[in-house]
């Protein structure tokens, strides 16, 4: 399938993403709500650019629109721009508080607005959710319409399907999920979770919950002491030091 | 004409009482049992009589109506207490009642038929053809109208090609907004070799004020039906599902009722009317929500997820529900098919415009004094449907502009209302034919507070998913709500033309690329009042409280006291007989004095 990106021709696969082939030839896209591990949301609508197919020509989501025929696509008009600045303005507008939107606010010259909240942080880039689900959880999810629209657990409550596995704080661009870490204990999603410890260093490294969920995935029984990563790692290669010492 | 020429030979004579939403809400359950009641052994009528409740016949604002044929009467506004008398007068002595008749408001003329009003002589029915003249829960009485006779010949006579010709001959374009040519749609969707494909009515109708589709599933369920078996045999589906709005529940029970008696009869089911076509109908209730209309949003929801649209660069026609090929259309869209395989697409096409065939049916609301569903023939004029089937402005005041196709269209002001009325047309005035809303708006209007009010119900129902529509549009709303509020500045013109722009071009679904519609139609055919609002600090209409002080022109006051009586702040003084008065400090902007002022000496400051 021939493409061109900004003038360069491509050979793109066959239902690939505009997005995923821009990246293949080196090409940037401007994201928030896209990452490798999930593919495409076309939630942010920063990743805009115009297609041209014969005489026809429209703007679409890199990250959603797939490649089935020979089309023109132009990354970086000064429409683009424009929509860019403005959706980041926007962002701006509704969620300021941290360094990520300040940065971006500054670097696509945003206009001038009356931020809604100046305490908000969530873009609702939905990552968080995204990550949960891949996990497996399926905790947290985009509730009610509009403005209105938030991650959250089902009716606010801890969920029984967060395992506290931080996963959703970890992928979040704006430090918006709060994460309390205390006492061997560690809170997130109103849920309070028992800190494993490693045997070894004696550091928390894990929720309980994590610990089951991942020897359940992966099918196996973790022998004898409950070590942090790291210190498994250091023991599994001393272990088999010991082993080749003793051949 | 009071005398009525009731001829003795009729055989039988047929009472229809409309029982619509509308008429309903107005008693008429009760007219249509006193009726029965009335009939059930009085031998003194002459000729057999039947009573039958009906769907909605469209001209709302006069109901609960009574038709009764074949002599062709119509009463209206009856209530029960009135049925003795048309018992008595009209069916025992074969007079009319002529208080109930209908009565031109400007002529002051009566009509013994609704038929002979200018409000249903320039319409044209064909979705609507049987509404309000079968009981729709009688399969029999769609029968006797032609029902089902398009599917005998589609099945029997015509191979599924060519029933998707047909359609593309006869230039049907979708009804639910969108104005996708169906024929085209079927055919892509005919195209995909991945079966199982599905059918999908959109029954969803979320347009605050809207009813067509409402009174077309209540009405005439048996069309909806048979337009959706057509397709299923042209396009090879084996399942079809009607999503209805939630909160219709009359149509939910005739739909219902519908589907079974469709069942009984061999229309739906196993190898229908014995041919290799094997199709059943599910309904489903809908989620509630406006963007549930949205097709994308609404295959989510019959798959139990959350209703939210996605990027539809691959068209639901490829990959729809459950991933597989899927051909939805909208209630109206469907009611068109049995006419046109029956009749054939060039007598279809033969109506209307170049490039929009057929009819179009609107809810005709607002500051108009017919309100209720007119179906007019593509390219109508707008003043034909305001002035001609409407009658014209309530209160014989100005008209100031007209808003089409739902919230998210577009508001067109007075010289353009000889616009003749297509999909084309109003799309280029900067509006849209939507699924068919149209609310005329007077002069005291204020159209920037319509641009707020429209963007304020589009801020609700937007989804949330994508940035520019849940961000873009409630900036909109913010900027509009300023203005109103009398602090708008110069430079707000430019953000909301941006904005707007963004939301046009980078939203996900049709929600958030029309909702600028609002804001940019009437910036552009109102301009001035936004700058009166934000320069002058003053709305021209007397609409928004910040920027409003009322006054009385002391050349044209009478002194006849009607204000003064009405004014709920007592903010109005004077004499009788001479001119009065307003107290700015005491005076809350009601509106009342200037409404009801039958001298125009209110004015606005
Ligand atoms: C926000 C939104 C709401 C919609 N609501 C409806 C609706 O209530 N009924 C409808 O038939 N189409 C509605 N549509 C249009 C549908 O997405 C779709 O185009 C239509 O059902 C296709 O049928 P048609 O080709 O027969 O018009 C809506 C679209 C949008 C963007």
């Amino acid at each position: 399938m021939k493409v061109t990106i900004d003038g360069k021709n491509i050979e793109a696969k066959l239902g690939e993403t505009i997005l995923e082939a821009a990246k293949r030839v080196g090409v940037e896209i401007p994201t928030l709500c896209y990452s490798e591990a999930f593919g495409g949301q076309g939630v942010c609508r920063m990743c805009m650019v115009e297609v041209k197919e014969g005489e026809r020509k429209r703007l679409v989501a890199s990250c959603t629109y797939p490649i089935t025929r020979e089309i023109e696509v132009q990354t970086n008009t000064p429409e683009l721009q424009e929509i860019r600045r403005n959706i980041i303005t926007l962002l701006y507008r509704r969620a300021p508080n941290s360094d990520y939107m300040k940065k971006l606010y500054q670097e696509y010259e945003g206009i001038s607005v009356e931020p809604v909240d100046p305490a908000e942080k969530c873009i609702m880039c939905r990552l968080c959710v995204k990550a949960c689900e891949k996990v497996g959880a399926y905790a947290i999810s985009a509730i009610m319409r509009g403005t209105e629209k938030r991650i959250a657990t089902p009716f606010d409550e801890a969920s029984p399907n967060c395992i506290g596995c931080s996963a959703c704080a970890d992928i979040c661009p704006t430090g918006a999920i709060i994460v309390k870490k205390e006492n061997g204990k560690q809170e997130i999603w109103h849920k309070t979770f028992e800190m494993s410890r490693c045997e070894n260093c004696g550091k928390y490294f894990s929720t309980l919950p994590v610990n089951e969920h991942v020897k359940e995935q992966l099918d196996i029984e973790m022998s004898g002491e409950n070590l942090c990563p790291n210190c498994r790692r250091k023991k599994l290669a001393s272990d088999i030091a010991e082993v080749s010492v003793n051949r | 004409m009071n005398q009525l020429e009731v001829k003795p030979n009729h055989e039988t004579r047929m009472i229809l009482v409309c029982c619509g939403t509308g008429c309903l809400a107005n008693g008429s359950a009760a007219v249509y049992e006193a009726l029965c009641d009335a009939l059930q052994g009085n031998d003194k009528i002459q000729v057999e009589t039947f009573a039958k409740a009906t769907g909605c016949n469209g001209l709302c604002e006069k109901g609960p109506l009574v038709k009764i044929l074949p002599d062709d009467i119509t009463y209206c506004k009856v209530k029960a207490e009135d049925v003795p008398e048309i018992v008595e007068k009209t069916l025992q002595q074969g007079e009319l009642v002529q208080r109930l008749l209908y009565r031109d408001p400007a002529t002051k003329k009566y009509y013994k038929s609704h038929h002979e009003t200018d409000f249903y002589k320039k319409q044209k029915k064909v979705a609507l053809r049987n509404i309000g003249e079968i009981d729709p829960t009688s399969v029999q009485d769609y029968l006797d109208r032609g029902g089902y006779q398009a599917l005998e010949k589609a099945l029997k006579e015509m191979s599924p090609a060519e029933v998707i010709e047909e359609v593309l001959k006869s230039g049907l374009r979708g009804r639910g907004g969108g104005g996708f040519p169906t024929g085209l749609k079927w055919k892509a969707c005919a195209a995909v070799d991945n079966p199982p494909r599905y059918v999908i009515c959109n029954g969803d109708e979320g347009d605050p004020g809207a009813f067509m589709d409402r009174s077309i599933l209540e009405g005439d369920p048996h069309t909806v039906l048979e337009g959706m078996i057509i397709c299923a045999y042209a396009i090879g589906a084996s399942n079809g599902f009607i999503y209805v709005r939630d909160e219709y529940d009359l149509a939910v029970k005739n739909l219902t009722k519908a589907i079974e008696n469709a069942r009984e009869c061999g229309y739906l089911g196993k190898n229908i009317l014995g041919s290799d076509l094997s199709f059943d109908i599910e309904l489903v209730r809908g989620g509630g929500a406006f963007v549930c209309g949205e097709e994308t949003a609404l295959i989510n929801s019959i798959q139990g997820n959350v209703g939210e649209p996605w990027d539809k660069y691959v068209f639901p026609t490829e990959r729809g529900l459950w991933g597989q090929p899927t051909v939805i259309n909208n209630v109206e869209t469907w009611a068109n098919i049995p006419v046109i395989i029956k009749d054939g697409a060039a007598n279809f096409a033969s109506i209307g415009t170049e490039g929009s065939k057929g009819t179009k049916v609107f809810s005709l609301v607002g500051k108009v004094v017919n309100t209720g569903l007119v179906e007019v023939p593509m390219g109508t004029t707008l003043r034909e449907i305001i002035y001609d089937i409407g009658g014209g402005i309530q209160n014989g005041r100005q008209f100031k502009a007209v808003q089409t196709g739902g919230p998210s269209g577009g508001c067109i002001p007075e010289n353009l209302l000889d616009l003749p009325v297509d999909f084309d047309t109003l799309t280029e005035a900067g509006s849209m034919m939507g699924s068919g809303g149209m609310i005329v708006m007077d002069d005291r209007t204020c159209m920037v507070e319509v641009a707020r009010y429209y963007v304020n119900f589009l801020a609700e129902e937007s989804c949330g998913k994508c940035v520019p529509c849940r961000e873009g549009i409630s900036l909109l709303l913010e900027t509009l709500t300023r203005i109103c509020e009398g602090k708008g500045k110069p430079e707000d013109l430019d953000l909301l033309e941006s904005m707007s722009s963004t939301i046009q071009q980078a939203a996900l679904c049709a929600l958030g690329r029309t909702a600028p519609n609002p804001v940019l139609s009437t910036l552009k055919y109102f301009r001035d009042e936004y700058l009166e609002h934000i320069n002058n600090h003053r709305c021209p209409a007397g609409i928004c409280k910040e920027l409003t002080e009322f006054y009385i022109d002391a050349e044209l006051c009478t002194g006849c006291g009607r204000c003064r009586r009405n004014c709920p702040a007592d903010a109005i003084s004077g004499e009788k007989k001479k001119a009065h008065t307003i107290d700015p400090a005491k005076c809350i902007k009601c509106g009342d004095c200037i409404n009801n002022c039958k001298f125009q000496a209110v004015k606005v400051k």
